[in-house]
């Protein structure tokens, strides 16, 4: 848009009367069209304010008069096109509300602001002086001068320092009125810009300018403190420096308030939780702004040779510049805020979306997620405003609501490069009429919105690394937008995923200094004179080190990377001259450890090789880099397609990733011998995992499936045989239901290791279509016995030297005892136990229901839900899980895990495989606004996360069971200008949930909640494609399990929040709550069943404890029960005596949580609170009693108890009681 | 508890008409437990018209593993005590694990059941059983000792006997099952089923009045009766939550017909779909209502 003449005179005005001339205010009353003036004018605010409101309120009035139902229509219809969905536009109505600063807060602010003018005014001039006549000046006063480094030598020092009064203007959100509310307080940033006169034209150069900046802020400081302790305003009022965004080039003063006696000081804005920062500014275009673009140099040093040309000093020379420009992006954003109505609320909405992610202002040179915060966001937007399209097209228009707003400019985060291929340009002068801003492709190899009017690059502040991760953020969050099904809205605004590391990235290592100083000695001679104008601090060049070392490490191995400084400090006391570094002793950097942080690429995380450059007779530059880079670890080796690399080959482990032993390969190589890497939690975690007892198990990866190949390659050689048989009807499918061949089982499937509980797996066999099958449950039962006699038969025939097989009972299915399974042994050690699946059952069962009398409905109802999770959903859902988690590689571990957790909490034995694993598939299909997790840790903490929060009273679990969606990659080519065709066929194509289905599921939950709203019968809803009803594995959890897993999982998250993760909580996490029970029965079995299940420890003797474990199956196949585990047998037997008073739990995998052998168990009891009282005495009352009076009876503990102890009596060893 | 201890020996029957038999419980190493503890059987005369029940004992509350024997001698022992004689015949619907609470073959089809007239299958409830016993002077002797008994002073009191159950109890299911005896058993009972079968297939009637008053014809191969009438009362449960599949399918007529045609279906359509606008609108309101309740709207909430 092309400024008017009008709007141009308008916006000068605002330029001079955007300062705060308090006593000036007459002049002000000019200017009273504005409605958002900066600061002075609160008088004229409030009549603007107050005018627009009681606009707002006719206008409503009018339309309460009129017609409500119209003025609705038009909202509706409105928002349906401007918005997403109406959803959406309310809630960000309802978000913007929530954040609205404080009005009276601003007042009692801006009473001080006002105050703090006429301050300003009275601190003297100085006169000039020299650099020794400065020092002595503030010789033994209270305020230091916050000399950046070097400070200015005495002797080479021929410039004068000076004070005159400056310039005072409101700059930032608080002036642009789009600040919002924030819990820590939010700060007003106040512009004192010095006057032209102290400066000479060549100050730019070798930190002149910055000199004499400090020397102004400490004595401007000095003065300051003067008049407040004159004015007795020092008792709630605290002056401290700081370095404005970490830029150690840009020390500011801030004012905050403290509580205190003066609390009810007039002036004490303390409440407000305001801070003010106090930035120190340059005249604009006081330098020649080409001298100081990104690639020259302006800080000269002596070099030997002259002939190079010295290294370009864009940090410094962003800073210089950028110190005279705060007032021209003012009033760029100004005047595009008042072109645009929505600026306001999208530039909020880009706020918080950055805010949540962790991004800031913050320089981003010096570790964490800075470089792009509020101001960079409202830039963009305001420049895309103006143009933005490769021919000055507008990417947005005025006219657009906040939302096409926030997700235009997303969409141009997310879809264009500003770094490699291209960049945005722009003139901030608003008074170039021609100014249209236009993408140009040609990349600077740095992030680059450059100003034309002004030179600088306002995207100098974000690292390379961390623009990747922006662009993800914004990928991410376009997906997020484009999302038609679910209500995205509280993962896009609402969810703060900066909270916790573990959660927001896969893996953390923390690199320590030892305190000998040893290894800083190391750095700090690498720290040249050059590399110092370049990154200016050490701190600067340490994170730039540690980022491009390990991006050349781990190349695709990861998504994305961040490094903080852990404890870095950016203010200080006036009377210090930069932050005091008290970390640890002797340590003289201005932190306490360097955090990096990776989002790793699962695909290629665990690979073994790291490939470099072809090998050839004339070493390449690549070749060298690499060997130089890898130094001992670098070695030739000949690959299949008979190219000879240099590469690096790396050996997994089952305890920590490959990632985890490359890194402090390069960290001691490439930083210092002496830094301490530290990453105790993956480890601690990987280890939770039970160790298999498989040749070289501790040298394998988590990632690796091999265990699991067996057992289905096992059942492919028998599959084949069964399917070759001979049988009355001819086999129409055999079909795997069980974990293992979907990856989920806790213990990975050794041979031969059939005290594990899930040895047996199990599989459903199906025969072509007959209308023989017996019209009558047991008969139909029998029959299919009979079908598996016959295999049995054939299999003992043809095949009975390799295969073993038996007949068990299977009670599986409730009520129907006459379900038979043949369990088969195979050669290669796997057990397979297949039960028979015709066409009749499901019509028998059903039959079964309408027959029953009304008692025994709901009974026979979950016969039937059995039934089907058992034999028709598992069929599906084993081969669902089993296809996408081959692209959630971190799947199969953490659900292992995530069970492995279950069950050292006695949970096992109550929820089904399938519904925890659907809830452990949460943070993999639905990760937003997360990654898909990376690490096991990250993924199992995610789940515990979700369960703590899920409020299944309310809300649904509803799972899109499909991989990774490739499709948004392709809605990402669909770029600015690009068709929409493409993504449209491609959701067509997909798989995934459409809305329909999804409102299906959702209707399903509403119904269920209708007769069961408070979830007593059935809490978790979890449904999928799959399954739409959504209660098929979760209908016959008892209330007090599902509410304790949710109670656990929120102790867990708790306890990691409190005192973060480390061995001692994550040992926590682990713990059974014993006390939380009625009483716990202690028991012990007489075989140790932990070899036998498959497992060793780690630090276990391979070769000592192979002996223990079965290499063979006995020949006498009644002597594999011996090594099966009686407790299971017992719990459940007292869950169906104690049905309906107690509520038994023991661990179902005694040899992973049965003690060091595998051979302890612990049964809980749990007495069901209604029985906990006195009641009526009833026939059908259905408990162990002892009468209180003629009537009435209590349940008879003690009796239970014994019957308990004379039940168990061959294992019990202690009974604790309450 | 030594109170409630004192009122409970006071107790004889229950105003229902139960009679209250505590017995004494063995001691327990593990349970450390001082004082002697009491399981309390409740019995009552079975008053029922059913001549399968006759000369019974309804009672309530049997101790772990309770079968006939211990019954029989748990009685014997009082009904010495007391100079009287009787005699068990049977203990009948004793399902302490609540394995046969209901039978599936019964409720599938009416062939295999033990008589034909009767489809379903008694019920009593959980905890309770029948002890039948021989003639009605035995029961009568038996509650007769047995009102005694449960007057008779804490000393007096018999101790009970657990059958408690060995590892091996355990670990035998496992075991696999024998394989002739299965034969034996899956062979036996198909033969008896289509013998069955067979009969009822000769007795088909060929009439059954559907619903809408319709005839069925039932062809010979027809499995039988029950297999059509339930087909037509049949219903998943699990249909109830799909709400999918519902629509009708679309005539011929249906697809020719235009639906803008006439003046008044365009408005008509969009007036309904203003009408719908507008209800969504309203409904969202009320969604960002509850929401806001809850507190759901505030990005600064302090947990992970």
């Amino acid at each position: 848009m092309v400024p008017t003449k009008r709007d141009i005179s308008q916006v000068e005005e605002v330029d001079t009367d955007g300062q705060i001339v308090s006593n000036q205010k007459k002049t002000f009353r000019k200017n009273e069209h504005m409605q958002e003036k900066p600061l002075e004018s609160n008088d004229d605010d409030d009549d603007d304010d107050e005018e627009g409101e009681e606009e707002e309120v006719t206008h409503k009035s009018k339309n309460v008069s009129g017609s409500t139902a119209a003025y609705d229509i038009h909202v509706a219809r409105e928002t349906a096109e401007l918005f997403q969905s109406n959803i959406f536009k309310l809630q960000i109505d309802e978000l913007v509300g929530q954040v609205k600063l404080n009005e009276k807060h601003v007042l009692k602010v801006e009473k001080f602001l006002h105050r703090f003018y006429d301050l300003v005014q009275q601190i003297p001039d100085w006169e000039e002086k020299t650099i020794s006549e400065t020092l002595s000046y503030f010789k033994g006063k209270p305020v230091s001068i916050p000399f950046v480094d070097p400070k200015p030598a005495v002797t080479a020092t021929n410039y004068k320092f000076n004070y005159k009064a400056p310039e005072v203007s409101l700059i930032g959100s608080f002036a642009l009125k789009t600040g919002i509310y924030q819990p820590q307080g939010s700060s007003i940033d106040v512009l004192l810009t010095m006057p032209k006169e102290l400066f000479e034209k060549k100050d730019f150069l070798n930190l002149r300018c910055l000199h004499k900046r400090s020397v102004y802020l400490a004595y401007f400081t000095y003065h300051l403190t003067n008049l407040l302790a004159r004015d007795k305003l020092d008792d709630f009022l605290t002056v401290e420096y700081s370095y404005l965004h970490d830029d150690p080039l840009l020390p500011i003063l801030t004012l905050k308030c403290q509580p205190g006696e003066d609390h009810k000081h007039e002036l004490n804005f303390h409440k407000t939780k305001f801070s003010i920062n106090l930035i120190i500014g340059f005249p604009y275009k006081i330098f020649e702004s080409k001298k100081l673009l990104p690639n020259k140099n302006c800080i000269r040093i002596a070099k030997e040779d002259n002939d190079t040309p010295l290294e370009a000093t864009s940090l410094y020379n962003y800073s210089v510049l950028s110190a005279s420009a705060y007032e021209p992006y003012l009033k760029y954003l100004y005047k595009c805020k008042k072109e645009t109505e929505a600026f306001r609320e999208a530039s909020i909405l880009g706020r918080l979306w950055l805010q949540q992610r962790g991004f800031s202002s913050k320089i981003s040179q010096s570790g964490s997620l800075g470089g792009f915060g509020t101001f960079e966001f409202s830039t963009l937007m305001t420049v895309l405003l103006n143009g933005g399209g490769e021919n000055g097209n507008k990417i947005l228009l005025h006219g657009f609501s906040s939302y096409q707003l926030f997700k235009g400019v997303i969409k141009y985060l997310a879809t264009m490069d500003l770094c490699t291929e291209g960049h945005l340009q722009f003139h901030s002068d608003i008074t170039y009429a021609a100014a249209v801003s236009k993408y140009v492709q040609e990349g600077f190899q740095t992030p680059t919105i450059f100003d034309k009017s002004t030179k600088i690059n306002i995207l100098s502040k974000l690292s390379v690394s961390n623009y990747n991760i922006l662009k993800f953020y914004a990928k991410e969050t376009l997906a997020m937008l484009n999302d038609v099904v679910q209500d995205r809205f509280a993962n896009i605004f609402l969810t703060n995923i900066n909270r916790s590391d573990q959660l927001k990235y896969d893996l953390c290592y923390d690199l320590k200094f030892p305190t000998n100083g040893s290894a800083e000695s190391d750095l700090i001679s690498k720290f040249t004179a050059t590399e110092r104008i370049k990154y200016i601090t050490i701190e600067n060049f340490l994170v730039h080190k540690v980022i491009s070392v390990i991006k050349y490490a781990l190349n695709d191995r990861i998504a994305n990377l961040e490094v903080q400084l852990v404890g870095h400090r950016s203010n200080f006391a006036v009377n210090k001259r930069k932050p005091l570094v008290v970390m640890s002793p002797g340590s003289h950097f201005n932190f306490d450890h360097i955090r990096i942080k990776l989002l790793i690429n699962q695909e290629e995380s665990e690979k073994l090789i790291t490939k470099g450059p072809l090998h050839s007779e004339q070493a390449s530059q690549a070749a060298v880099l690499f060997k130089s880079f890898w130094g001992p670890k670098s070695s030739l080796r000949r690959f299949k397609n008979g190219s000879i690399n240099h590469c690096c080959l790396w050996t997994t482990s089952s305890s920590e990733p490959v990632i985890s032993s490359i890194i402090p390969f390069i960290i001691k190589r490439h930083l210092s011998e002496g830094i301490n890497i530290d990453n105790t939690i993956t480890k601690q975690f990987q280890d939770l995992l039970p160790l298999s007892n498989l040749a070289a198990s501790s040298k394998t990866s988590v990632l690796n499936m091999t265990s699991f190949f067996n057992v289905k390659k096992s059942f492919d050689d028998l599959y084949k045989i069964i399917f070759r048989m001979k049988l009355p009807l001819s086999v129409k499918s055999i079909l795997p239901v069980d974990t293992s061949f979907r990856y989920t089982s806790l213990c990975q499937p050794v041979p031969f290791a059939y005290s594990d509980p899930k040895f047996f797996q199990n599989i459903i066999l199906e025969f072509e279509t007959s209308q023989k099958w017996p019209d009558e449950i047991t008969s139909l039962e029998k029959a299919k016995t009979a079908f598996l006699l016959k295999i049995e038969e054939q299999l003992a025939s043809e095949h009975g030297t390799k295969y073993k097989s038996f007949f068990a009972r299977d009670e599986s299915i409730p009520f129907n005892l006459d379900v038979t399974t043949l369990n088969i042994l195979t050669p290669e050690g796997y057990g397979f136990k297949f039960r028979i699946l015709t066409e009749r059952d499901e019509v028998l069962y059903l039959r079964a229901i309408s027959n029953a009398r009304k008692e025994a409905t709901p009974a026979l109802e979950n016969t039937f839900l059995e039934f089907t999770s058992a034999y028709l959903a598992s069929i599906r859902h084993t081969r669902t899980i089993e296809n996408i988690s081959h692209s959630y590689q971190f799947y199969s571990p953490v659900v292992r895990l995530f069970k492995k957790w279950l069950d050292c909490h006695l949970l096992m034995g109550h929820l089904k495989d399938e519904l925890i694993e659907l809830i452990a598939m949460k943070p993999f299909t639905d990760h937003y606004p997360y990654s898909i997790p990376g690490s096991v840790e990250n993924g199992f903490l995610k789940i515990l996360k979700f369960i703590a929060q899920w409020n299944w009273k309310d809300e649904p679990l509803i799972l899109d069971l499909v991989k990774p969606d490739a499709a948004y990659e392709d809605q990402m080519e669909v770029s600015i200008g690009g068709s929409e065709i493409n993504s449209e066929t491609m959701k067509k194509l997909s798989e995934k949930l459409t809305l329909a289905q999804y409102k299906a599921i959702q209707s399903n939950f509403r119904n269920l909640r209708k007769d069961d709203p408070n979830g007593i019968h059935l809490q978790f809803f979890v449904a999928s494609k799959n399954d739409p009803s959504g209660i098929l594995y979760s209908s016959n959890i008892p209330l007090a399990i599902a509410t304790r897993l949710t109670a656990l999982a929120k102790v867990a998250i708790n306890l990691i929040q409190t005192h973060g993760l480390n061995s001692q909580t994550i040992d926590l996490l682990f713990a059974p709550g014993l006390k939380d029970y009625d009483f716990v029965v202690h028991l012990k079995v007489p075989n140790r069943l932990k070899i036998s299940s498959g497992i060793i420890t780690q630090s276990e003797f391979k070769n000592l404890t192979n002996i223990d474990a079965p290499s063979s199956f006995p020949t006498d196949l009644n002597e594999l029960s011996q090594k099966m585990d009686p407790t299971y047998q017992l719990v459940k037997y007292l869950n169906m005596k104690y049905k309906n008073t107690m509520i038994f739990s023991s661990h179902k995998y005694i040899g992973v949580n049965g003690g060091t052998h595998g051979n302890e168990n612990v049964i809980t009891g749990l007495i069901k609170p209604l029985y906990k009282k006195q009641m009526k005495f009833k026939v059908n009352m259905d408990c162990n009693a002892k009468p209180v009076d003629a009537e009435s009876v209590v349940l008879n503990k003690e009796s239970i108890y014994h019957e308990i102890a004379a039940f168990s009596s061959d294992l019990i060893v202690k009974f604790d009681l309450d | 508890m030594s109170d409630t201890e004192q009122k409970s020996k006071k107790i004889t029957s229950m105003n229902n008409g139960f009679i209250v038999l505590p017995f004494k419980l063995p001691s327990f190493d593990v349970l450390q437990s001082k004082r002697s503890c009491y399981h309390y059987i409740f019995a009552k005369k079975h008053d029922s018209n059913n001549e399968n029940e006759q000369n019974c004992l309804f009672i309530m509350n049997l101790p772990l593993l309770t079968n006939l024997e211990s019954i029989k001698s748990i009685t014997s022992q009082i009904c010495e005590k007391y100079d009287t004689v009787s005699h068990i015949e049977n203990l009948m619907y004793n399902d302490e694990f609540g394995l046969n609470e209901v039978d599936l073959s019964v409720l599938t089809s009416d062939l295999m059941a033990e008589s034909q007239d009767k489809i379903e299958k008694r019920f009593t409830p959980r905890n309770t059983a029948l002890v039948k016993f021989i003639d009605k002077s035995s029961l009568s002797n038996c509650l007769n000792a047995l009102k005694k008994y449960s007057t008779s002073s804490k000393s007096d009191l018999l101790e009970w006997k657990y059958n408690t159950p060995s590892i091996e109890t355990f670990i035998n299911f496992y075991k696999p099952l024998d394989i002739d005896y299965l034969k034996e058993d899956v062979h036996t009972h198909l033969s008896l089923f289509e013998q069955r079968e067979q009969q009822a297939q000769d007795d088909v009637q060929s009439s059954i009045v559907d619903e809408d008053g319709f005839t069925l014809v039932v062809g010979k191969n027809t499995k039988n009766l029950n297999s059509i009438r339930k087909k037509i009362l049949n219903r998943n449960p699990l249909l109830k939550n799909d709400s999918e599949g519902v629509s009708k399918p679309t005539t011929a007529v249906d697809k020719k017909a235009k639906q803008d045609f006439y003046r008044f279906q365009v408005r008509e359509r969009k007036k309904q779909e203003i009408n719908q606008l507008l209800s969504k609108f309203k409904e969202d309101q009320e969604r960002i209502k509850v929401m806001k309740e809850k507190r759901k709207f505030n990005p600064y909430k302090n947990s992970l």
